[in-house]
């Protein structure tokens, strides 16, 4: 090994190390980055070292922090978020909540089944989780508790599907991964759209095969009534907001009417739009929902500018090639060496959330990709067909991190929300299954490429 | 004792592309060899350390050593740069390099950097083969047709389409294909059939125009920050002109070589049509072309000054280009 | 991951002025993206209604957006909402919590925004002695000015990390 690798190794454990201080991880990056500098510097001078590394190299992070602002993709990231908040804000999933638990009041765990699809409807018409998460949990649990439901099966079934946003389009994950390895977001955005809808599925019949067998975790309501055509009609009224919105902005990228960052525009106004005709929109909620939206996008871009930083060091050491040579030296073949992939992706999960994941690992990790020579059939649409596959696959894997503890958005939004009786333990148990389901999901992506790259080739002929 | 040299060259074009960025391949194969062991060559591909348009002021500033672009892509900072790239209605690779490495081209080309402030050495890296004209949708049957039309152009050609009432935009390499699939853009020119190809631009464009009017020669560079130039010996400074000089060559032969394969393919495969500019619009295009460098060369005395002197290096020229060559094949009607 | 302040309030008159200076800047700059969906909304309108999308609205775009996620970056210090993993973090005392970030901030964060702050007052400098414009033709000119954001950010963040670094001494000195 050279010396540059043992700089990249110890760049690693160092930036771990700090990790959990628990000091800021954005500005772990960016210090540990300065600190290595330092230390190629005057490994160079003392030692004839070649990693070229000095004061004026690290200032290219600051052409680098620049392409970041100059980056007509990642303008979609605070119009989703902003769609994301204010959809919360517009009242559209307390309607939704109230019609479809009616309608599904005679079917045992239809109130778990009404939560997940819910989750799935503002997968679909909001790019970020977190605040849906926190949505749908005081929508449902406080009424699931209520009816009796065992507190494991809810807290599992709010934070699953509270995280599906980030994997159904639009999403802000995706659009920072298309803009980390070039692929179209299009692209990515089409590809996510059958796995994240397998997993409601997968979710969905876990739910209702569990209630079957064992009664006692979901009972029906008491006051359940029989299913009446108002009903249906009430469902199909409050459905229909949050559709008309799905194919404004989904709809449209899908047609090639607007890009993904004119759709977030729209999106953007879209949700305000709804918002007003609920009557919630008011000039607190346009204030809070633009100051929110302000300071989570503010705490996403921090962790780029640190990563960039943090990245290009790593590059100059030559840590590219060495995790490059690395990975494809793994004497499994391809299928092998993407399994070891992901799984160390899903470790990585527990640690690090998807922004470090996306901005520091997938980089070094999608050359490889690129060339483990999977025969993926692009239908002579879809450009690099096996990465788009990959990233899907990533996707999902870290659609996992969310729950998996010991750190989990998900599990620390859903504890915020809880009454004090339930403990992290209780959502720990429950996230369980539904981690499992994940992984099943994932097997069924990977055996099946063609869930991921047949939506965008037909939507792109 | 030479001083041990590493460049560190981030480039503007995925090493991939063939002509476009095997040239700086083709360095850094045989630096290390040439020069004894002296000096090495680390390529990283575009973006990996700095994006492509903040090359020039990273090699300026000494943040990086060495940088391989093409002098066009800073016409936002020099407004005389994108004659050192390619000049419309201007010279084919053979006298271009006659102008820059026989006439005043090289001494203008340096002279521009020093007088604008940047601490560089520029070398030539690279020419290819014309480029095509751009990818439509629809044909275009009349200027009235570019009127509003939204297309990725480079360059001067870029303001001529300007001229010409297109909406103009420059958006690099890797960017174009989704652009054009999500029709942000409706039309592109990138650069040869054989690298069009890469970006796929033929599953979308059925029309793939003919001929590059605005390109009939592209010029890359290899810019070495002035401060490591001058700390090399001359043996080092020696072994990287001649090197460019080879690649350079190289990289003509080689895209003068691929493009006809991949013509005949997107015709016979891809249901793409080569279209040839009608006299007319080449001549709209040309007399365009002609109040642009009139419209530049009144704002920017620079620009003025190499014009004067390639119009002039062409003008004298003409009479071995008239007498000199066989006449060329009739290009096709359209 | 959480994102409460783990400094208690310790009452600062310096520090409050210092911390309400960035909050009203970030309370102006917040709005970049509400003009942020107007533009793009107006270029939409354009290119559908009327057959004509602006490169100048395009660049637009981007020129607001980078406003907003550079002058985020210290709004969220001061509100100390950046990410921290606090697996350990969060079962440490008040008074190790606030040695951790005392040593981070002192060893991490502050070469880091120094670096940048200074590194990027040359890039700035050659964009405006260049007079650097879009490298779009009808492109928007006066690039140096998104381009000093960098340094006004990076002072942003600068003063906010001071700000926390005295609270944190002031609150381990009371301890
Ligand atoms: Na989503
Ligand atoms: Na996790």
């Amino acid at each position: 090994m050279e010396f540059n690798e043992y700089l990249v190794i110890a760049m690693f454990l160092t930036f771990i190390g700090f990790l959990f201080t628990g000091f800021p991880i954005a500005w772990v990056l960016g210090g540990v980055a300065c600190i290595f500098t330092l230390v190629g510097y005057l490994s160079d001078l003392w030692f004839g070292t070649w990693t070229g590394l000095d004061y004026l190299t690290l200032g290219m992070s600051v052409n680098r922090i620049f392409k970041f602002m100059d980056n007509w993709v990642l303008v979609a990231l605070p119009m989703f978020i902003f769609m994301g908040l204010m959809l919360d804000r517009s009242g559209i999933a307390e309607g939704l909540m109230r019609s479809m638990q009616s309608l599904f009041g005679k079917v045992r765990g239809g109130l778990a089944v009404t939560v997940t699809t819910i989750g799935i409807i503002l997968a679909a018409s909001t790019g970020i989780i977190g605040a849906s998460v926190v949505l749908l949990g005081l929508l449902s649990l406080p009424a699931m508790l209520k009816q009796g439901y065992s507190k494991t099966l809810a807290l599992g079934t709010i934070a699953g599907s509270g995280t599906l946003g980030i994997l159904i389009p639009p999403s802000i994950m995706l659009v920072i991964m298309a803009d980390q390895l070039g692929l179209s977001v299009g692209d990515l955005f089409m590809g996510a759209v059958l796995p994240g809808v397998i997993l409601g599925l997968l979710y969905i019949s876990y739910i209702l095969i569990y209630s079957m067998i064992r009664p006692e975790v979901a009972p029906l309501d008491p006051d359940r009534k029989p299913i009446e055509l108002r009903m249906l009609w009430d469902v199909f009224k409050h459905i229909l907001p949050p559709a008309a919105l799905i194919v404004a902005v989904l709809g449209s990228i899908f047609a090639g009417i607007t890009t993904p960052t004119e759709a977030s525009g729209v999106g953007a106004l879209g949700a305000t739009i709804l918002a007003a005709v609920n009557k919630r929109l008011n000039w607190k909620v346009v204030v809070e929902v633009t100051k929110a939206c302000f300071n989570t996008t503010a705490y996403i871009f921090a962790i780029f500018l640190g990563a960039t930083c943090f990245a290009l060091v790593l590059r100059s050491l030559g840590g590219d090639e060495f995790i490059e040579r690395i990975l494809t030296g793994i004497p499994l073949g391809p299928y092998g060496i993407m399994v070891v992939i992901l799984i160390a992706i899903f470790m990585l999960g527990f640690f690090l959330d998807w922004i470090e994941i996306t901005l520091i690992v997938l980089p070094l990790i999608a050359p490889v990709v690129s060339n483990l020579g999977f025969q993926i059939e692009g239908y002579g649409v879809v450009e690099n067909p096996e990465l788009v596959w990959f990233v899907v696959l990533i996707a999902v894997s870290l659609q996992t991190s969310f729950l998996t503890p010991p750190v989990g958005f998900a599990l620390f939004y859903l504890k915020g929300i809880c009454p004090p009786e339930i403990e992290l333990v209780d959502i720990y148990k429950g996230v369980i299954p539904f981690i499992i389901l994940q992984l099943i999901g994932l097997i069924i992506v990977i055996l099946w490429p063609q869930l991921v790259i047949w939506l965008p080739s037909v939507a792109y002929r | 004792a030479e001083k041990k040299i590493m460049l560190k060259v981030p480039v503007c074009f995925a090493t991939v592309l063939p002509g476009l960025g095997t040239t700086i391949t083709y360095v850094a194969d045989r630096i290390e060899t040439m020069s004894g062991g002296t000096l090495r060559m680390k390529v990283y591909e575009p973006g990996k350390l700095v994006a492509p348009f903040e090359i020039l002021g990273a090699v300026s500033s000494g943040k990086i050593n060495a940088g391989y672009s093409t002098a066009g892509y800073w016409a936002g900072k020099i407004p005389a740069s994108p004659f050192f790239t390619a000049v419309p209605f201007g010279p084919e690779a053979g006298e271009y390099l006659a102008w820059l490495w026989h006439g005043n081209g090289m001494k203008l080309y340096q002279e521009m950097y020093d007088s604008h402030g940047y601490n560089v050495k520029v070398l030539v890296l690279g020419i290819i083969a014309p480029e095509t004209s751009g990818w439509f949708k629809e044909p275009v049957k009349s200027a009235n047709d570019l009127n509003g039309l939204r297309i990725r152009f480079f360059g001067l050609g870029g303001q001529v389409m300007e001229k010409m009432g297109a909406s103009v935009s420059l958006i690099p390499g890797g960017e174009i294909f989704p652009a054009l699939e999500k029709k942000a853009i409706d039309a592109t020119e990138f650069s040869m059939p054989a690298i069009d190809e890469r970006l796929g631009f033929y599953k979308i464009s059925k029309y793939n125009y003919y001929p590059g009017w605005h390109q009939q020669a592209t010029v890359f560079e290899l810019l070495i920050n002035k401060d490591v130039w001058n700390s090399m010996s001359d043996r080092q400074k020696v072994v990287i002109e001649e090197l460019c000089k080879a690649a350079t060559v190289d990289a003509f032969a080689m895209t003068e070589a691929i493009q006809p394969p991949v013509m005949k393919k997107n015709v016979e495969e891809r249901g793409v049509t080569n279209m040839y500019w009608s006299d007319d619009m080449l001549a709209k295009y040309k007399a365009a072309w002609e109040e642009v460098a009139a419209e530049q060369s009144a704002k920017d005395p620079y620009f003025k000054k190499v014009w004067d002197d390639l119009s002039a290096f062409r003008e004298d020229y003409k009479l071995w280009q008239t007498y000199g060559f066989l006449p060329r094949p009739e290009p096709p009607n359209m | 991951m959480t994102a409460e302040a783990n400094v208690e309030q310790v009452p600062n008159k310096f520090c409050d002025v210092l911390d309400k200076i960035i909050l009203s800047i970030g309370h102006v700059v917040m709005w970049t993206n509400v003009i942020l969906i107007a533009v793009i909304i107006l270029q939409v309108v354009l290119r559908y209604g009327f057959g004509r999308g602006l490169v100048v609205l395009e660049e637009l775009q981007w020129h607001l957006y980078a406003v907003g996620i550079m002058i985020g970056a210290s709004y969220a210090q001061v509100l100390d909402s950046h990410i921290r993993v606090d697996i350990i973090h969060a079962r440490l005392s008040d008074k190790w919590k606030m040695r951790w970030d005392l040593f981070g901030i002192i060893f991490l964060l502050l070469p880091f925004i120094i670096i940048i702050f200074h590194q990027s007052l040359d890039f700035v400098y050659e964009s405006w002695r260049v007079s650097e414009r879009s490298d779009a033709p009808m492109g928007l000119p006066a690039r140096w000015l998104i381009k000093s954001v960098i340094p006004i950010s990076f002072g942003m963040l600068f003063v906010a990390t001071i700000s926390r670094l005295v609270r944190i001494i002031a609150s381990l000195r009371r301890a």
